[in-house]
Protein backbone atom coordinates (compact mmCIF):
# COMPACT_ATOMS: atom_id res chain seq x y z
CA UNK A 1 0.00 0.00 0.00
CA UNK A 2 1.40 3.35 -0.98
CA UNK A 3 1.29 6.45 1.17
CA UNK A 4 0.05 8.54 -1.72
CA UNK A 5 -2.81 11.02 -1.59
CA UNK A 6 -5.03 10.91 -4.69
CA UNK A 7 -7.27 13.72 -5.87
CA UNK A 8 -9.85 14.20 -8.61
CA UNK A 9 -8.81 16.76 -11.23
CA UNK A 10 -11.71 17.68 -13.50
CA UNK A 11 -11.00 19.42 -16.80
CA UNK A 12 -13.53 21.26 -18.94
CA UNK A 13 -13.06 23.22 -22.13
CA UNK A 14 -9.34 22.52 -22.13
CA UNK A 15 -8.53 23.79 -18.62
CA UNK A 16 -8.50 22.36 -15.11
CA UNK A 17 -11.34 23.38 -12.77
CA UNK A 18 -10.15 25.58 -9.93
CA UNK A 19 -10.95 22.66 -7.59
CA UNK A 20 -8.20 20.66 -9.33
CA UNK A 21 -5.60 23.29 -8.40
CA UNK A 22 -6.89 23.57 -4.82
CA UNK A 23 -6.90 19.81 -4.34
CA UNK A 24 -3.40 19.50 -5.88
CA UNK A 25 -2.12 21.79 -3.15
CA UNK A 26 -4.23 20.09 -0.48
CA UNK A 27 -3.09 16.63 -1.54
CA UNK A 28 0.56 17.79 -1.51
CA UNK A 29 0.08 19.09 2.06
CA UNK A 30 -1.39 15.77 3.20
CA UNK A 31 1.22 13.77 1.26
CA UNK A 32 4.02 15.61 3.07
CA UNK A 33 2.43 14.38 6.32
CA UNK A 34 1.87 10.80 5.12
CA UNK A 35 5.25 10.40 3.41
CA UNK A 36 3.81 9.86 -0.07
CA UNK A 37 3.09 11.80 -3.24
CA UNK A 38 0.14 13.82 -4.49
CA UNK A 39 -1.38 11.99 -7.46
CA UNK A 40 -3.98 13.56 -9.78
CA UNK A 41 -6.73 11.50 -11.39
CA UNK A 42 -7.34 13.78 -14.37
CA UNK A 43 -10.36 13.49 -16.65
CA UNK A 44 -12.32 15.56 -19.15
CA UNK A 45 -11.52 17.67 -22.21
CA UNK A 46 -7.96 19.02 -21.91
CA UNK A 47 -6.76 16.52 -19.30
CA UNK A 48 -3.98 14.88 -21.39
CA UNK A 49 -2.30 18.18 -22.25
CA UNK A 50 -3.05 20.02 -19.02
CA UNK A 51 -2.28 17.32 -16.44
CA UNK A 52 1.49 17.94 -16.29
CA UNK A 53 0.88 21.57 -15.24
CA UNK A 54 -0.82 20.34 -12.03
CA UNK A 55 2.77 19.79 -10.89
CA UNK A 56 3.10 23.54 -10.38
CA UNK A 57 0.40 23.29 -7.70
CA UNK A 58 1.77 20.24 -5.92
CA UNK A 59 0.99 17.08 -7.92
CA UNK A 60 3.89 14.64 -8.36
CA UNK A 61 2.09 12.36 -10.82
CA UNK A 62 -1.05 12.66 -12.91
CA UNK A 63 -2.98 9.65 -14.15
CA UNK A 64 -5.06 10.62 -17.18
CA UNK A 65 -8.37 8.72 -17.16
CA UNK A 66 -9.74 10.10 -20.42
CA UNK A 67 -10.44 13.30 -22.27
CA UNK A 68 -13.92 12.95 -23.71
CA UNK A 69 -16.94 14.97 -22.70
CA UNK A 70 -18.87 12.13 -21.05
CA UNK A 71 -20.81 12.80 -17.83
CA UNK A 72 -18.31 12.68 -14.96
CA UNK A 73 -19.97 9.55 -13.51
CA UNK A 74 -18.96 7.64 -16.63
CA UNK A 75 -15.35 7.88 -15.36
CA UNK A 76 -16.28 5.97 -12.19
CA UNK A 77 -14.71 2.66 -13.25
CA UNK A 78 -11.42 4.38 -14.09
CA UNK A 79 -11.39 6.16 -10.72
CA UNK A 80 -12.12 2.87 -8.93
CA UNK A 81 -9.34 1.14 -10.79
CA UNK A 82 -6.80 3.86 -9.90
CA UNK A 83 -7.90 3.83 -6.25
CA UNK A 84 -7.51 0.05 -6.11
CA UNK A 85 -3.83 0.50 -6.89
CA UNK A 86 -3.22 2.28 -3.61
CA UNK A 87 -3.32 5.56 -1.76
CA UNK A 88 -4.27 6.51 1.77
CA UNK A 89 -6.87 9.12 0.89
CA UNK A 90 -8.67 10.44 -2.14
CA UNK A 91 -9.80 14.08 -2.20
CA UNK A 92 -12.89 14.92 -4.27
CA UNK A 93 -14.44 18.35 -4.75
CA UNK A 94 -17.79 18.73 -2.95
CA UNK A 95 -19.54 19.43 -6.27
CA UNK A 96 -22.23 17.28 -7.93
CA UNK A 97 -19.64 15.58 -10.18
CA UNK A 98 -17.15 15.12 -7.34
CA UNK A 99 -19.82 13.65 -5.08
CA UNK A 100 -21.03 11.24 -7.77
CA UNK A 101 -17.54 9.85 -8.34
CA UNK A 102 -16.78 9.73 -4.60
CA UNK A 103 -20.02 7.84 -3.99
CA UNK A 104 -19.28 5.33 -6.75
CA UNK A 105 -15.92 4.70 -5.11
CA UNK A 106 -17.37 4.30 -1.61
CA UNK A 107 -19.99 1.84 -2.83
CA UNK A 108 -17.69 -0.19 -5.06
CA UNK A 109 -14.73 -0.59 -2.71
CA UNK A 110 -16.49 -0.24 0.69
CA UNK A 111 -14.46 2.80 1.73
CA UNK A 112 -14.93 5.25 4.62
CA UNK A 113 -16.27 8.62 3.45
CA UNK A 114 -15.96 12.07 5.01
CA UNK A 115 -17.37 15.42 4.37
CA UNK A 116 -17.89 17.89 3.05
CA UNK A 117 -14.89 18.86 5.17
CA UNK A 118 -13.42 22.27 5.88
CA UNK A 119 -10.04 20.95 7.01
CA UNK A 120 -8.09 17.69 6.82
CA UNK A 121 -4.73 16.47 8.04
CA UNK A 122 -2.88 13.19 8.21
CA UNK A 123 -1.84 11.94 11.65
CA UNK A 124 -1.29 8.65 13.48
CA UNK A 125 -1.56 6.72 10.24
CA UNK A 126 -4.98 7.90 9.08
CA UNK A 127 -6.78 10.90 7.70
CA UNK A 128 -8.41 13.20 10.23
CA UNK A 129 -11.13 15.55 9.00
CA UNK A 130 -13.01 18.48 10.39
CA UNK A 131 -16.61 19.11 9.40
CA UNK A 132 -19.25 21.68 10.33
CA UNK A 133 -22.41 19.70 11.13
CA UNK A 134 -25.91 20.37 12.39
CA UNK A 135 -26.18 23.51 10.26
CA UNK A 136 -22.82 24.79 11.48
CA UNK A 137 -23.65 24.61 15.18
CA UNK A 138 -21.07 21.87 15.90
CA UNK A 139 -17.59 21.13 14.55
CA UNK A 140 -16.90 17.40 14.46
CA UNK A 141 -13.58 15.64 14.01
CA UNK A 142 -13.72 12.22 12.33
CA UNK A 143 -11.43 9.34 11.41
CA UNK A 144 -11.84 5.94 9.76
CA UNK A 145 -12.62 3.03 12.09
CA UNK A 146 -9.71 0.69 12.82
CA UNK A 147 -9.07 -1.67 9.94
CA UNK A 148 -11.09 0.30 7.37
CA UNK A 149 -9.94 -0.06 3.77
CA UNK A 150 -8.10 2.73 1.98
CA UNK A 151 -8.18 5.21 0.38
CA UNK A 152 -10.44 7.20 2.69
CA UNK A 153 -12.72 9.29 0.50
CA UNK A 154 -12.84 12.97 1.47
CA UNK A 155 -15.23 15.54 -0.01
CA UNK A 156 -13.58 18.95 0.17
CA UNK A 157 -15.39 22.30 0.11
CA UNK A 158 -14.24 24.90 -2.40
CA UNK A 159 -11.57 27.27 -1.06
CA UNK A 160 -10.56 24.90 1.76
CA UNK A 161 -7.06 24.89 0.24
CA UNK A 162 -5.43 27.84 -1.53
CA UNK A 163 -3.63 26.72 -4.69
CA UNK A 164 0.14 27.15 -4.65
CA UNK A 165 0.94 29.60 -7.39
CA UNK A 166 4.28 30.33 -8.97
CA UNK A 167 5.54 26.74 -8.78
CA UNK A 168 7.35 25.44 -11.81
CA UNK A 169 7.13 21.69 -11.23
CA UNK A 170 5.71 19.36 -13.81
CA UNK A 171 3.74 16.24 -12.88
CA UNK A 172 4.74 12.94 -14.45
CA UNK A 173 1.83 12.05 -16.75
CA UNK A 174 0.65 8.44 -16.92
CA UNK A 175 -2.07 7.18 -19.24
CA UNK A 176 -4.57 5.00 -17.32
CA UNK A 177 -5.26 1.56 -18.79
CA UNK A 178 -8.69 1.13 -20.37
CA UNK A 179 -11.24 0.86 -17.56
CA UNK A 180 -13.42 -2.18 -17.00
CA UNK A 181 -17.00 -2.05 -18.10
CA UNK A 182 -19.35 -0.56 -15.54
CA UNK A 183 -23.03 0.28 -15.20
CA UNK A 184 -22.00 3.90 -14.64
CA UNK A 185 -20.63 4.07 -18.19
CA UNK A 186 -24.21 3.63 -19.46
CA UNK A 187 -25.03 7.21 -18.42
CA UNK A 188 -24.93 9.41 -21.52
CA UNK A 189 -25.72 13.00 -22.43
CA UNK A 190 -28.85 12.77 -24.57
CA UNK A 191 -29.17 16.53 -25.13
CA UNK A 192 -27.14 19.58 -24.19
CA UNK A 193 -28.56 23.11 -23.95
CA UNK A 194 -26.53 26.29 -23.51
CA UNK A 195 -27.93 29.17 -21.48
CA UNK A 196 -28.49 32.50 -23.25
CA UNK A 197 -26.04 34.35 -21.06
CA UNK A 198 -22.65 33.19 -19.87
CA UNK A 199 -22.69 32.18 -16.21
CA UNK A 200 -19.62 32.27 -14.01
CA UNK A 201 -18.60 29.46 -11.71
CA UNK A 202 -19.46 30.87 -8.29
CA UNK A 203 -17.29 28.32 -6.50
CA UNK A 204 -14.27 30.02 -8.03
CA UNK A 205 -15.20 33.58 -7.01
CA UNK A 206 -13.32 35.20 -4.11
CA UNK A 207 -15.85 38.04 -3.80
CA UNK A 208 -19.60 37.43 -4.14
CA UNK A 209 -22.46 39.93 -4.10
CA UNK A 210 -25.65 37.92 -3.57
CA UNK A 211 -29.25 39.07 -3.90
CA UNK A 212 -32.47 37.66 -2.50
CA UNK A 213 -36.16 38.30 -2.39
CA UNK A 214 -35.49 41.96 -1.48
CA UNK A 215 -33.93 42.57 -4.88
CA UNK A 216 -37.50 42.25 -6.12
CA UNK A 217 -36.94 41.78 -9.88
CA UNK A 218 -34.54 40.76 -12.62
CA UNK A 219 -33.65 44.44 -13.12
CA UNK A 220 -33.02 44.74 -9.39
CA UNK A 221 -29.84 42.70 -9.89
CA UNK A 222 -28.40 45.54 -12.03
CA UNK A 223 -26.97 47.51 -9.08
CA UNK A 224 -25.59 44.26 -7.59
CA UNK A 225 -23.75 43.52 -10.85
CA UNK A 226 -22.27 47.03 -10.79
CA UNK A 227 -21.03 46.51 -7.24
CA UNK A 228 -19.63 43.08 -8.07
CA UNK A 229 -17.84 44.54 -11.07
CA UNK A 230 -16.35 47.38 -8.97
CA UNK A 231 -15.09 44.82 -6.43
CA UNK A 232 -13.87 42.34 -9.04
CA UNK A 233 -16.39 39.75 -7.86
CA UNK A 234 -19.37 37.74 -9.08
CA UNK A 235 -23.12 37.90 -8.50
CA UNK A 236 -24.96 35.13 -6.66
CA UNK A 237 -28.49 34.63 -5.36
CA UNK A 238 -30.72 32.96 -2.83
CA UNK A 239 -33.14 30.25 -3.88
CA UNK A 240 -36.03 32.71 -3.76
CA UNK A 241 -34.39 34.86 -6.45
CA UNK A 242 -33.56 31.85 -8.63
CA UNK A 243 -37.08 30.40 -8.24
CA UNK A 244 -38.52 33.76 -9.28
CA UNK A 245 -36.53 33.49 -12.51
CA UNK A 246 -34.53 36.67 -11.83
CA UNK A 247 -31.21 34.85 -12.15
CA UNK A 248 -30.04 31.41 -13.43
CA UNK A 249 -30.01 28.48 -11.02
CA UNK A 250 -26.25 28.11 -11.61
CA UNK A 251 -25.86 31.21 -9.41
CA UNK A 252 -27.96 29.93 -6.51
CA UNK A 253 -26.10 29.67 -3.20
CA UNK A 254 -27.27 27.34 -0.46
CA UNK A 255 -28.18 23.80 0.50
CA UNK A 256 -29.50 22.99 -2.96
CA UNK A 257 -27.21 25.34 -4.88
CA UNK A 258 -23.52 26.14 -4.65
CA UNK A 259 -21.59 25.98 -1.40
CA UNK A 260 -19.20 28.92 -1.54
CA UNK A 261 -16.34 30.07 0.65
CA UNK A 262 -15.30 33.50 -0.69
CA UNK A 263 -13.11 35.96 1.18
CA UNK A 264 -15.99 38.46 1.02
CA UNK A 265 -19.72 37.73 0.77
CA UNK A 266 -22.17 40.63 0.55
CA UNK A 267 -25.81 39.63 0.91
CA UNK A 268 -28.42 42.15 -0.19
CA UNK A 269 -32.11 41.65 0.48
CA UNK A 270 -31.40 38.15 1.78
CA UNK A 271 -33.04 37.19 5.06
CA UNK A 272 -30.52 34.47 5.89
CA UNK A 273 -32.67 31.35 6.16
CA UNK A 274 -30.77 28.24 7.26
CA UNK A 275 -30.92 26.75 3.75
CA UNK A 276 -29.01 29.76 2.39
CA UNK A 277 -26.71 29.99 5.39
CA UNK A 278 -25.28 26.49 4.93
CA UNK A 279 -24.11 27.57 1.47
CA UNK A 280 -22.13 30.61 2.61
CA UNK A 281 -21.44 30.40 6.33
CA UNK A 282 -17.76 29.65 5.83
CA UNK A 283 -17.15 32.92 3.94
CA UNK A 284 -14.32 34.79 5.63
CA UNK A 285 -16.20 38.10 5.82
CA UNK A 286 -19.96 38.45 5.66
CA UNK A 287 -21.66 41.81 5.03
CA UNK A 288 -25.46 41.97 4.97
CA UNK A 289 -27.66 44.80 3.74
CA UNK A 290 -31.32 44.46 4.64
CA UNK A 291 -34.13 46.84 5.45
CA UNK A 292 -35.44 44.51 8.15
CA UNK A 293 -33.43 45.15 11.35
CA UNK A 294 -34.52 41.71 12.64
CA UNK A 295 -33.48 39.65 9.59
CA UNK A 296 -31.77 36.40 10.73
CA UNK A 297 -28.69 37.24 8.62
CA UNK A 298 -28.02 40.05 11.12
CA UNK A 299 -27.28 37.40 13.74
CA UNK A 300 -24.31 35.90 11.92
CA UNK A 301 -23.06 38.64 9.59
CA UNK A 302 -19.82 40.38 10.53
CA UNK A 303 -21.26 43.70 9.38
CA UNK A 304 -25.01 44.27 9.25
CA UNK A 305 -26.26 47.37 7.44
CA UNK A 306 -29.92 48.21 8.00
CA UNK A 307 -31.29 50.18 5.07
CA UNK A 308 -32.53 50.25 1.49
CA UNK A 309 -30.23 48.23 -0.76
CA UNK A 310 -31.28 50.27 -3.80
CA UNK A 311 -29.83 53.40 -2.18
CA UNK A 312 -26.88 51.90 -0.35
CA UNK A 313 -25.48 49.63 -3.06
CA UNK A 314 -25.13 52.32 -5.77
CA UNK A 315 -23.55 54.66 -3.19
CA UNK A 316 -21.15 51.90 -2.14
CA UNK A 317 -20.26 51.17 -5.76
CA UNK A 318 -19.42 54.85 -6.34
CA UNK A 319 -17.35 54.99 -3.17
CA UNK A 320 -15.39 51.85 -4.07
CA UNK A 321 -14.73 53.13 -7.60
CA UNK A 322 -13.55 56.45 -6.13
CA UNK A 323 -11.15 54.71 -3.73
CA UNK A 324 -9.83 52.47 -6.46
CA UNK A 325 -9.27 55.61 -8.56
CA UNK A 326 -11.38 54.34 -11.40
CA UNK B 1 -43.27 0.71 -13.94
CA UNK B 2 -42.37 0.73 -10.26
CA UNK B 3 -40.54 3.38 -8.24
CA UNK B 4 -39.16 3.03 -4.73
CA UNK B 5 -38.62 6.40 -3.04
CA UNK B 6 -36.05 6.24 -0.25
CA UNK B 7 -36.77 8.66 2.57
CA UNK B 8 -34.98 9.56 5.76
CA UNK B 9 -36.43 10.82 8.98
CA UNK B 10 -34.38 13.74 10.28
CA UNK B 11 -34.57 16.18 13.18
CA UNK B 12 -36.72 19.21 12.28
CA UNK B 13 -34.69 21.91 10.57
CA UNK B 14 -34.92 24.44 13.38
CA UNK B 15 -34.79 21.92 16.25
CA UNK B 16 -32.16 22.10 18.96
CA UNK B 17 -29.73 19.29 18.14
CA UNK B 18 -26.61 18.05 19.86
CA UNK B 19 -24.20 15.15 20.08
CA UNK B 20 -24.61 12.82 23.06
CA UNK B 21 -21.68 11.66 25.18
CA UNK B 22 -21.18 8.60 22.96
CA UNK B 23 -20.50 11.02 20.04
CA UNK B 24 -23.69 10.00 18.27
CA UNK B 25 -26.46 12.40 17.43
CA UNK B 26 -28.87 12.71 20.34
CA UNK B 27 -32.31 12.31 18.77
CA UNK B 28 -34.28 11.95 22.00
CA UNK B 29 -37.02 14.52 22.39
CA UNK B 30 -36.26 16.19 19.06
CA UNK B 31 -39.15 16.74 16.64
CA UNK B 32 -38.64 14.51 13.60
CA UNK B 33 -39.76 15.16 10.03
CA UNK B 34 -39.30 13.71 6.54
CA UNK B 35 -35.99 15.08 5.25
CA UNK B 36 -37.29 18.15 3.38
CA UNK B 37 -35.32 17.34 0.22
CA UNK B 38 -36.84 13.83 0.15
CA UNK B 39 -40.27 15.42 -0.23
CA UNK B 40 -39.23 16.54 -3.71
CA UNK B 41 -38.41 12.94 -4.61
CA UNK B 42 -41.85 11.92 -3.35
CA UNK B 43 -43.44 14.72 -5.39
CA UNK B 44 -41.53 13.67 -8.51
CA UNK B 45 -42.64 10.04 -8.12
CA UNK B 46 -46.27 11.03 -7.59
CA UNK B 47 -46.22 13.30 -10.65
CA UNK B 48 -45.08 10.32 -12.70
CA UNK B 49 -48.07 8.40 -11.32
CA UNK B 50 -50.35 11.35 -12.17
CA UNK B 51 -49.17 11.39 -15.79
CA UNK B 52 -49.57 7.63 -16.10
CA UNK B 53 -45.95 6.65 -16.60
CA UNK B 54 -45.59 4.90 -13.22
CA UNK B 55 -48.01 2.39 -11.67
CA UNK B 56 -46.55 1.72 -8.26
CA UNK B 57 -44.77 3.82 -5.62
CA UNK B 58 -43.23 2.19 -2.56
CA UNK B 59 -41.44 4.11 0.21
CA UNK B 60 -38.34 2.70 1.87
CA UNK B 61 -36.66 4.01 4.99
CA UNK B 62 -33.94 2.81 7.33
CA UNK B 63 -34.15 4.02 10.88
CA UNK B 64 -35.53 3.45 14.37
CA UNK B 65 -39.14 2.28 14.83
CA UNK B 66 -40.44 5.84 15.00
CA UNK B 67 -39.30 6.37 11.38
CA UNK B 68 -42.57 4.62 10.50
CA UNK B 69 -44.21 8.01 11.21
CA UNK B 70 -42.25 9.51 8.30
CA UNK B 71 -43.35 6.65 6.06
CA UNK B 72 -46.97 7.13 7.11
CA UNK B 73 -46.72 10.83 6.28
CA UNK B 74 -45.30 10.01 2.85
CA UNK B 75 -48.18 7.57 2.25
CA UNK B 76 -50.58 10.38 3.10
CA UNK B 77 -49.17 12.35 0.14
CA UNK B 78 -49.80 9.36 -2.17
CA UNK B 79 -48.23 6.08 -3.17
CA UNK B 80 -49.04 2.47 -2.36
CA UNK B 81 -47.02 0.89 0.41
CA UNK B 82 -43.94 1.24 2.60
CA UNK B 83 -41.07 -0.71 4.09
CA UNK B 84 -39.10 0.19 7.20
CA UNK B 85 -35.76 -1.51 7.79
CA UNK B 86 -34.99 -1.34 11.47
CA UNK B 87 -32.50 -3.27 13.55
CA UNK B 88 -30.53 -2.54 16.72
CA UNK B 89 -27.34 -3.23 14.73
CA UNK B 90 -28.03 -0.14 12.61
CA UNK B 91 -27.65 2.49 15.33
CA UNK B 92 -24.90 4.93 14.39
CA UNK B 93 -24.84 3.91 10.72
CA UNK B 94 -22.76 6.19 8.48
CA UNK B 95 -23.30 6.81 4.76
CA UNK B 96 -21.62 3.55 3.78
CA UNK B 97 -23.69 1.54 6.30
CA UNK B 98 -26.90 3.23 5.18
CA UNK B 99 -26.12 2.55 1.53
CA UNK B 100 -25.36 -1.12 2.31
CA UNK B 101 -28.77 -1.58 3.95
CA UNK B 102 -30.75 0.35 1.32
CA UNK B 103 -28.98 -1.56 -1.47
CA UNK B 104 -29.94 -4.91 0.07
CA UNK B 105 -33.54 -3.81 0.61
CA UNK B 106 -33.74 -2.48 -2.96
CA UNK B 107 -32.40 -5.78 -4.31
CA UNK B 108 -35.43 -7.39 -2.70
CA UNK B 109 -37.92 -4.74 -3.90
CA UNK B 110 -36.39 -4.62 -7.41
CA UNK B 111 -37.87 -1.32 -8.63
CA UNK B 112 -37.28 0.16 -12.08
CA UNK B 113 -36.16 3.39 -10.43
CA UNK B 114 -34.85 3.85 -6.88
CA UNK B 115 -35.41 7.56 -6.30
CA UNK B 116 -33.85 9.72 -3.58
CA UNK B 117 -33.54 13.36 -2.55
CA UNK B 118 -30.34 15.19 -3.45
CA UNK B 119 -29.05 15.49 0.13
CA UNK B 120 -30.13 15.02 3.70
CA UNK B 121 -30.62 17.93 6.04
CA UNK B 122 -28.46 16.45 8.77
CA UNK B 123 -25.46 14.93 6.96
CA UNK B 124 -25.09 16.60 3.55
CA UNK B 125 -22.52 14.28 2.02
CA UNK B 126 -24.96 13.20 -0.72
CA UNK B 127 -23.05 9.94 -1.11
CA UNK B 128 -25.76 7.39 -0.34
CA UNK B 129 -27.47 7.33 -3.78
CA UNK B 130 -24.24 6.82 -5.74
CA UNK B 131 -22.98 4.24 -3.27
CA UNK B 132 -26.26 2.32 -3.53
CA UNK B 133 -25.96 2.39 -7.34
CA UNK B 134 -22.40 1.06 -7.13
CA UNK B 135 -23.35 -1.71 -4.70
CA UNK B 136 -26.20 -2.78 -6.99
CA UNK B 137 -24.13 -2.28 -10.17
CA UNK B 138 -26.73 0.09 -11.65
CA UNK B 139 -26.42 3.44 -13.44
CA UNK B 140 -26.87 6.69 -11.48
CA UNK B 141 -28.80 9.69 -12.79
CA UNK B 142 -28.25 12.39 -10.19
CA UNK B 143 -29.34 15.96 -9.41
CA UNK B 144 -32.31 15.95 -11.74
CA UNK B 145 -34.41 19.09 -11.91
CA UNK B 146 -36.91 16.75 -13.57
CA UNK B 147 -37.13 12.98 -14.11
CA UNK B 148 -38.81 11.21 -17.04
CA UNK B 149 -39.26 7.48 -17.47
CA UNK B 150 -40.00 5.57 -20.64
CA UNK B 151 -40.21 1.87 -21.48
CA UNK B 152 -36.62 0.93 -20.94
CA UNK B 153 -34.80 4.15 -19.99
CA UNK B 154 -35.00 7.20 -17.75
CA UNK B 155 -33.75 10.75 -18.23
CA UNK B 156 -32.98 13.63 -15.88
CA UNK B 157 -32.61 17.30 -16.70
CA UNK B 158 -29.49 18.41 -14.89
CA UNK B 159 -27.88 21.84 -14.60
CA UNK B 160 -24.53 22.06 -16.38
CA UNK B 161 -21.89 24.74 -15.94
CA UNK B 162 -23.39 26.77 -18.75
CA UNK B 163 -26.95 25.54 -19.22
CA UNK B 164 -28.52 22.15 -18.77
CA UNK B 165 -28.20 18.60 -20.08
CA UNK B 166 -30.61 15.71 -20.38
CA UNK B 167 -28.77 12.65 -19.04
CA UNK B 168 -30.10 9.23 -19.99
CA UNK B 169 -29.51 5.65 -18.82
CA UNK B 170 -31.20 2.26 -19.19
CA UNK B 171 -33.51 0.89 -16.48
CA UNK B 172 -33.24 -0.26 -13.76
CA UNK B 173 -31.29 2.57 -12.14
CA UNK B 174 -30.85 4.89 -9.16
CA UNK B 175 -31.84 8.57 -9.52
CA UNK B 176 -31.85 11.70 -7.39
CA UNK B 177 -33.83 14.90 -7.86
CA UNK B 178 -33.40 18.47 -6.60
CA UNK B 179 -35.84 21.00 -5.20
CA UNK B 180 -36.48 22.23 -8.75
CA UNK B 181 -38.98 19.45 -9.47
CA UNK B 182 -41.75 21.59 -7.98
CA UNK B 183 -43.30 22.15 -4.57
CA UNK B 184 -44.27 18.96 -2.73
CA UNK B 185 -48.00 18.47 -2.38
CA UNK B 186 -49.72 18.63 0.98
CA UNK B 187 -51.34 15.56 2.43
CA UNK B 188 -55.12 15.98 2.27
CA UNK B 189 -57.35 14.81 5.09
CA UNK B 190 -58.55 12.06 2.75
CA UNK B 191 -54.92 11.16 2.08
CA UNK B 192 -54.13 10.98 5.77
CA UNK B 193 -57.11 8.67 6.37
CA UNK B 194 -56.21 6.48 3.38
CA UNK B 195 -52.58 6.21 4.54
CA UNK B 196 -53.67 4.43 7.71
CA UNK B 197 -54.89 1.50 5.65
CA UNK B 198 -51.91 1.26 3.29
CA UNK B 199 -49.59 -1.71 3.90
CA UNK B 200 -46.38 -1.11 5.83
CA UNK B 201 -43.84 -3.85 6.41
CA UNK B 202 -41.02 -3.86 8.91
CA UNK B 203 -37.86 -5.72 7.95
CA UNK B 204 -34.89 -6.63 10.10
CA UNK B 205 -31.37 -7.14 8.78
CA UNK B 206 -31.94 -10.86 8.30
CA UNK B 207 -35.03 -10.12 6.16
CA UNK B 208 -32.75 -8.45 3.61
CA UNK B 209 -30.06 -11.10 3.79
CA UNK B 210 -27.53 -9.14 5.85
CA UNK B 211 -25.92 -9.93 9.19
CA UNK B 212 -24.51 -7.52 11.75
CA UNK B 213 -21.11 -8.93 10.73
CA UNK B 214 -21.58 -7.80 7.12
CA UNK B 215 -22.14 -4.31 8.42
CA UNK B 216 -19.06 -4.09 10.66
CA UNK B 217 -20.81 -1.82 13.17
CA UNK B 218 -22.69 -0.10 10.31
CA UNK B 219 -19.98 2.54 9.98
CA UNK B 220 -16.50 2.85 8.50
CA UNK B 221 -16.06 6.28 10.07
CA UNK B 222 -16.20 7.50 13.65
CA UNK B 223 -16.57 10.90 15.23
CA UNK B 224 -13.62 11.37 17.59
CA UNK B 225 -14.41 14.83 18.92
CA UNK B 226 -17.05 17.54 18.86
CA UNK B 227 -16.69 21.19 19.78
CA UNK B 228 -18.54 24.45 19.29
CA UNK B 229 -17.54 26.59 16.29
CA UNK B 230 -14.96 29.33 16.76
CA UNK B 231 -16.33 32.37 18.56
CA UNK B 232 -16.97 35.13 16.08
CA UNK B 233 -16.68 38.75 17.12
CA UNK B 234 -20.16 40.26 17.63
CA UNK B 235 -21.90 41.65 14.55
CA UNK B 236 -21.16 45.31 13.88
CA UNK B 237 -24.26 47.26 12.89
CA UNK B 238 -24.76 50.34 10.73
CA UNK B 239 -28.23 51.80 11.20
CA UNK B 240 -30.17 55.00 10.70
CA UNK B 241 -27.63 56.61 8.38
CA UNK B 242 -28.15 58.26 4.99
CA UNK B 243 -27.04 55.99 2.15
CA UNK B 244 -23.89 57.95 1.34
CA UNK B 245 -22.68 57.85 4.94
CA UNK B 246 -23.53 54.18 5.29
CA UNK B 247 -21.60 53.51 2.06
CA UNK B 248 -18.53 55.35 3.39
CA UNK B 249 -18.67 53.31 6.60
CA UNK B 250 -18.97 50.03 4.68
CA UNK B 251 -16.06 51.03 2.43
CA UNK B 252 -13.97 51.89 5.52
CA UNK B 253 -14.80 48.49 7.00
CA UNK B 254 -13.77 46.73 3.77
CA UNK B 255 -10.59 48.82 3.44
CA UNK B 256 -9.50 47.98 7.01
CA UNK B 257 -9.78 44.30 6.11
CA UNK B 258 -7.89 44.77 2.81
CA UNK B 259 -10.93 43.67 0.82
CA UNK B 260 -10.82 46.66 -1.52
Amino acid sequence: MSNDILFLAEFAGGSPARSALELATGAAELASQSGGSAVALAYGPGAPDGAAALGAHGATRAIVLGDDDRPAIAYAAAVVSAARDGGLALLAPATPNGRDLAAALVGTLDLPAFGPVRAACFSEGTIETEQATLQGSVITTSRPVDGAATPSVVLVLANTFTPNEGGSGSAEVIQAPAAEDSAFAQVTVAESHEADAKVVNLEEATIIVAGGRGVASEDGFGPLRELASALGGAVGASRAAADAGWIPYQLQIGQTGKVVKPSLYIGAGISGAIQHRVGMQTAEHVVAINKDPDAPIGEFADLFVVGDLFQIIPALTDEIRRRKGA
Amino acid sequence: MKIVVCIKQVPATGADKRYAEDLRLDRAGVEAIINPLDEYAIEQALRLVDDGSVENVTYLSMGPEQASEALRRALAMGGDDAVLVTDPALAGADEWGTAKVLAAALDKLAPDVALMGMASDDARGSLVPGAVAAMRNLPLLSYGAELNVADDAARVRRLSATGYDWLSAPLPLVATVTDQVGEPRYASLKGIMAAKRKPMQTWSLSDIGLSAGDLRGAALTRVTDTRPPEEKPPTERIENLPAAEAATKIADWLTTRKLI
